[in-house]
């Protein structure tokens, strides 16, 4: 039973350990060079992208282990029998998504930032805003009627 | 369950290596939210800044860098809220002038 405890013990140990790389790798999101490209020069020009990112993650692990029932019971006195066992597991999820918004251009007339306008995202915004809009003003005429 | 004390939160702006072009050197800062505990986390990183240098460090230029998408989604949240309550206190008003 021992030898099963310290081996959960040691796979506990593991898997923290290795969750702990996970999320090391996952900070690496908070550097600046996450958010803003390598520099490409082209005709005189050089541009810089920066975007958004976001990154997150979570992981778990468990361990157990027990003794058989008819082991502690058949034991006669004097007789050590051990019938135990034992086992541990590791899971985890996580998820990043990166937004372009703006594009650093360094030419001869000098710096500018020009913004990228994401007109997916806008439509779509508008579409729910009216949508929603729409919807509460149809219930709001429905009930002031009643 | 995760202590509230392991929850480690931090918001902080860091500035990234410097680009030189000619006699421009660009430096650009970006902020990051990051929020960790024991077994996970996450972190939000956006531009804000770019720091333009001309003719050595003595003028120092902060360009800001502009989410235009997000500006027009919060301004559409934003013009939304106003409108809707806007309406509302115009139908508990009529409510009450009907009774």
């Amino acid at each position: 039973m021992s030898s099963t405890l310290d081996e959960m013990i040691h796979s506990v140990d593991k898997y923290q350990e290795q969750g702990q790389v996970w999320m090391e790798k996952l900070l690496t999101a908070a550097r600046p060079e996450a958010v803003f490209g390598e520099p490409v020069t082209a005709g005189g020009y050089t541009i810089i992208t920066a975007s958004e990112i976001g990154a997150g993650g979570g992981f778990g692990f468990g361990a157990g282990g027990g003794v058989s029932p008819a082991a502690t019971s058949s034991e006669a006195p004097g007789e050590k029998q051990e019938d135990s066992g034992g086992g541990s597991g590791i899971g985890g999820g996580g998820g990043s998504a990166g937004r372009p918004v703006a594009t650093i251009i360094i030419g001869p007339e000098g710096v500018r930032v020009e913004p990228v306008v994401d007109v997916t995202k806008i439509a779509l915004a508008v579409f729910t805003t009216a949508g929603a809009m729409l919807l509460m003003l149809g219930r709001m005429n429905s009930m002031s009627r009643k | 369950m995760a202590r509230l004390k392991d929850i480690m939160i931090q918001w902080q702006t860091i500035s990234g290596s410097s680009v030189t072009v000619g006699d421009v050197t660009v430096t650009p800062q970006s902020r990051a939210l990051t929020v960790r505990w024991p077994f996970g986390g996450f972190v939000w990183n956006r531009p804000v800044a770019i720091l333009v240098e001309r003719d050595g460090p003595h003028f120092v230029e902060c360009m800001r860098v502009v989410d235009v998408t997000r500006i027009i989604q919060l301004g559409l949240l934003g013009f939304s809220l106003v409108l809707s309550i806007a309406v509302f206190g115009m139908s508990v008003r009529r409510k009450e002038h009907r009774s």
